[in-house]
């Protein structure tokens, strides 16, 4: 018997109808046609399904879907401000080379918006301790540190990047 | 010369969709009436199945179609399908009657949802006849071992044994001033692609199949579902956008694919079957663990007189790779270090173990290690500069590449020299000579080549349609896949290039098998030369035509015309230009030109060469062994991407640290049970882990056959920092490793038998 939920996914108040026994990392992907958010392993491994529960990062496949109800979310599609500029993040990952296949990237940036949403001004050691619970098996980590740190460097100075297309 | 195009890290095409979680891969494409499929798994490594029970499963409700062997077609097929190729292994069957490895899929279920799919999986009941199972080389190469399959040449072994021989090695080693002789060995690191094995299969009501798979082998994918269910190949469609990563091991075909298509015609519905990651272990590739003895004879100038060598690697229970794996691996080891008195012998057996298959290196990650690994010994024992020795050893132009073919320039020569020259290798060396506490400090060289494309073993091709547009854009129709690497970015660029036109007027199709031209695959480090040499071909089609229209109209001749960023002058005269666009576009009421280019490139060989130089911090207390930098020189031919260049460099160094230091599949020597197929328990560098890495790239021996002298990228970095790290190691503690992955318990227990023995002395 699927369970209704009320919650704010991206800005936006939602109500989804989930199975009790859910993840809500299903749920944000099959129920509620977030598919942005990705399943490396399904148990808390590899932090591709990296999203933002009331601001903290958290992997949503260890959270059962009832239990965002009330909550604030955050994932990958709600990172831009609008379509039409990317986050700083977003746009030294493209520059930096940061993302290679891509499928880890959403964890990885929405683990990075968090850092810098707390942090400002991390350290290197804090970058790297900031994505510890992320895997990527594409970049050697070392692009996906530099673009982190020179957003932080951004931030400091423009807020949002215009799309290039 | 400079170029406007190429040689500039300019926005990947892939990216936008990636940072933003727009780009869809296979499991995030929503399908109405979409059913779920499942694999049952065997529990035993070696086994006839006596009685499988479905019965159950059926019964559950959701549950919409159930196989195994007995309602599946028995087609006996080759799970690497390369044609024409020595990789093929004609040895499995969608499901078999037999088990061969604890973890082979036995049986499907297709239900309304994964959790159903799950627990029907659960209540199928198999009964296995158990057979003597053998989990090591040894002992399914003994005589009388019971066979794993019944095939050519027998003994277990997946091919006649792999025999290289030049010149008179009984010479060479009685020239010999003193012989190193050693025995190497390397473990069963897997690719750990972040992306789980996932695919969707979908019948039309005239009978056509298409499929939305991750894989780096569409056509591959489309012809080996063809010629086993029984289709001509127009009635299969294979679809391939993004892709979560490969690295070899999503050449192969993995049961799955025909499962989902069979469920999905059973039940006339689409069907995804998507592995979890648990299931990418059990039933996924692993590089095939390896053991090389390896003799040299040296003069006492370093000069390698002669070299003998015998690999064995472990196919596991199918062939897969096997032989590809084999044939390069063991013929790499004619060169890297000149020696003109070889002989060699590889062998590939199989057992009951996780099936070995392709994986970014293939085969010469494992040898490389020893050969590399017994120079240094080499540079010890004449007590020189292992830098020094390798430099003087180095292969070089004109030497006879493992391909046969002669090398072009100097690559390897520069790739040492560069880096000792950017580490001021003396001095670093000099100071890891006197140490004393419990961190000791050490650096190391690893070297490497390795060819792009798979020749001689394939016949490979490239094909490339370039078509332009009547407002001058231009699209690249190619069917390699995109792993990850910006390979479609590097296409792009090269044919910007070639046209002179800006690279954002360039796009590019691919992944449609019913639309692209034919790919072999995105592998073997030969995309960038090889496609990108067909694509270049074909845009130089295009320039002919499009120079002989804009010749009419600015009254010249074709050769006086030159274009640059899309406007095109006559040479040496002032004024006026014409714009690509305005020469091809329609006017007085004729259409547009139609140009097409095609093209068709077949490639022998290049050979890629790097030196890395890494330096590690060995806690003897804890046997902790730390990379703390790494310096990887790499020969390229010519840089088309530099940050997409460095990538894939900077992440071959990650899989290689893993595999040197962590990493490795095991499985439970009695039962050949999976014992850490999971993130916890098979350990990866994490970020925490990485060093700093400072990454040169050099153009310094480019090949006429890549496009502007380009060559592969994708495997070197992954060979070349094994042996630098072992070798680090040892200048670090004085210890010779020669086995990976070389773990704290082993480093503690080497120094305490070192320590014993210098009491001893």
């Amino acid at each position: 018997m699927r369970k209704l939920i009320a919650l704010e996914i991206n800005g936006e108040p939602m109500e989804i109808a989930v199975e009790p026994h859910s993840t809500l990392l299903d749920a944000l992907r099959d129920d509620a046609g977030l598919t942005g958010t990705k399943k490396g392993c399904d148990v808390g491994e590899c932090g591709s399904c990296t999203i933002l529960v009331n601001g903290t990062p958290m992997n949503s496949c260890l959270m059962l879907a009832p239990e965002a109800h009330g909550c604030s979310l955050t994932t990958i599609e709600g990172v831009q401000a609008s379509p039409d500029t990317v986050h700083p993040v977003q746009e030294q990952f493209m520059r930096c080379g940061a993302a290679q296949c891509g499928f880890c990237t959403p964890g990885f940036v929405v683990a990075a918006k968090a850092l810098l949403d707390a942090n400002p001004q991390p350290t290197r050691d804090e970058i790297r301790f900031a994505i510890a619970g992320n895997i990527c098996r594409c970049t050697g980590y070392t692009k996906i540190i530099e673009a982190i740190e020179r957003a932080a460097a951004d931030m400091a100075g423009l807020p949002m990047t215009e799309v290039t297309r | 010369m400079t170029h406007a195009v190429i040689g500039h890290s300019v926005k990947r095409t892939d990216l936008l969709d990636k940072v933003t979680g727009n780009a869809k891969y296979v499991a995030d494409m929503p399908m109405a009436g979409l059913l779920h499929a499942k694999m049952k798994r065997s529990n035993v490594a070696h086994a006839r199945i006596v009685r499988i029970d479905t019965s159950a499963a059926l019964a559950l409700p959701g549950v919409k179609a159930v196989l195994t062997h007995e309602n599946v077609p028995r087609v006996l097929h080759a799970g690497s399908p390369h044609p024409r190729s020595a990789s093929v292994t004609c040895d499995q069957y969608i499901l078999d009657d037999k088990v061969r490895y604890w973890g082979e899929g036995v049986a499907a279920v297709a239900a309304i949802s994964e959790e159903i799919a799950a627990r029907a999986v659960e209540m199928i009941e198999v009964e296995y006849e158990p057979l003597p199972a053998a989990f090591t080389v040894e002992d399914a190469a003994a005589p009388g071992a019971t066979l794993i399959h019944d095939r050519e040449p027998g003994g277990n072994l997946v091919l006649p044994p792999v025999r290289i021989e030049r010149g008179d090695v009984e010479r060479g080693f009685a020239e010999a001033d003193f012989i190193l002789e050693g025995e190497y060995e390397g473990g069963r690191p897997t690719p750990a692609y972040m992306e789980p094995n996932v695919l969707t299969c979908r019948w039309d009501g005239n009978g056509n199949l298409t499929v939305w798979i991750s894989t780096q082998t569409a056509f591959m994918v489309r012809g080996i579902m063809a010629e086993v269910l029984g289709l001509p190949l127009h009635k299969v469609r294979v679809l391939v956008d993004h892709m979560g990563g490969g690295f070899g091991a999503k050449q192969d075909l993995f049961q799955s694919e025909f499962l989902c298509a069979l469920l999905a015609r059973e039940t006339h519905r689409p069907v995804r079957m998507e592995y979890t990651r648990e299931e990418t272990f059990t039933g996924g590739r692993t590089r095939h663990p390896a053991k090389i003895w390896l003799r040299q004879g040296f003069r006492n100038d370093g000069t390698i007189t002669a070299r003998e060598a015998k690999v064995v690697f472990n196919s596991g229970a199918y062939g897969s790779h096997g032989p590809g794996v084999t044939n390069v691996g063991t013929a790499a080891m004619v060169s890297l270090y000149r020696c003109e008195n070889v002989r060699l012998e590889g062998r590939c057996v199989y057992t009951n173990s996780p099936i070995a298959g392709a994986f970014r290196g293939y085969g010469v990650v494992q040898t490389y290690y020893a050969l590399d690994i017994q120079m240094d010994e080499a540079a010890e024992r004449l007590g020189i500069d292992p830098a020094e020795l390798k430099l003087k050893n180095a292969v070089r132009e004109g030497d006879i590449a493992p391909s046969n073919h002669p090398l072009i320039g100097h690559g390897l020569e520069a790739c040492i020299e560069k880096g000792m020259e950017v580490v001021d290798w003396k001095a670093a060396r000099a100071r890891t000579l006197q140490q004393q506490g419990v961190i000791r400090r050490g650096w190391g060289i690893g070297c490497e080549m390795h060819g792009s494309s798979a020749y001689p073993g394939i016949k490979e091709q490239g094909n490339a349609i370039v078509k332009m547009n009547e407002d001058g854009t231009v699209v690249l129709l190619t069917g390699a896949a995109g792993l990850g690497t910006g390979a479609h970015t590097a296409l792009a660029q090269i044919v910007a290039e070639e046209l002179a036109i800006p690279f954002d007027t360039v796009s590019v199709v691919h992944g449609d098998t019913d639309v692209v031209p034919w790919d072999i695959g995105a592998f073997a480090s030969h995309t960038t030369y090889m496609v990108g040499r067909a694509a270049q071909m074909a845009a130089t089609e295009i320039k002919t035509q499009l120079l002989a229209r804009a010749a009419k109209q600015m009254e010249a001749e074709p050769s006086q015309l030159v274009i640059d960023n899309g406007v095109m002058s006559v040479v040496g005269r002032d004024g006026p230009t014409l714009t690509v666009r305005e020469a091809v576009m329609p006017r007085k009421g004729l259409p547009a030109a139609q140009f097409v280019g095609t093209a068709t490139y077949h490639p022998t060989k290049s050979y890629s060469f790097a030196a890395h130089f890494a330096e590690v911090e060995v806690d003897t207390e804890t046997g902790f062994i730390t990379v703390k930098q790494v310096v990887p020189v790499h020969d390229i031919g010519k840089v088309i991407h530099p940050v997409a260049a460095a990538g894939q460099i900077e992440g071959g160094i990650q899989q290689g640290i893993g595999h040197t230091l962590y990493e490795d599949y095991q499985i439970d020597m009695q039962t050949g049970r999976s014992l850490n197929a999971n993130f916890v328990d098979y350990k990866m560098p994490l970020a925490m882990d990485m060093p700093e890495i400072r990454t040169v790239l050099l153009e310094a021996a480019p090949d006429p056959g890549g496009p502007f002298g380009a060559k592969g990228v994708g495997e070197d970095p992954i060979v070349a920092i094994g042996p630098a790290i072992a070798n680090a190691v040892f200048d670090a503690i004085g210890v010779r490793f020669r086995h990976y992955p070389i773990k704290p318990e082993q480093v503690l227990q080497a120094l305490a038998a070192k320590r014993a023995a210098e009491v001893a002395a």
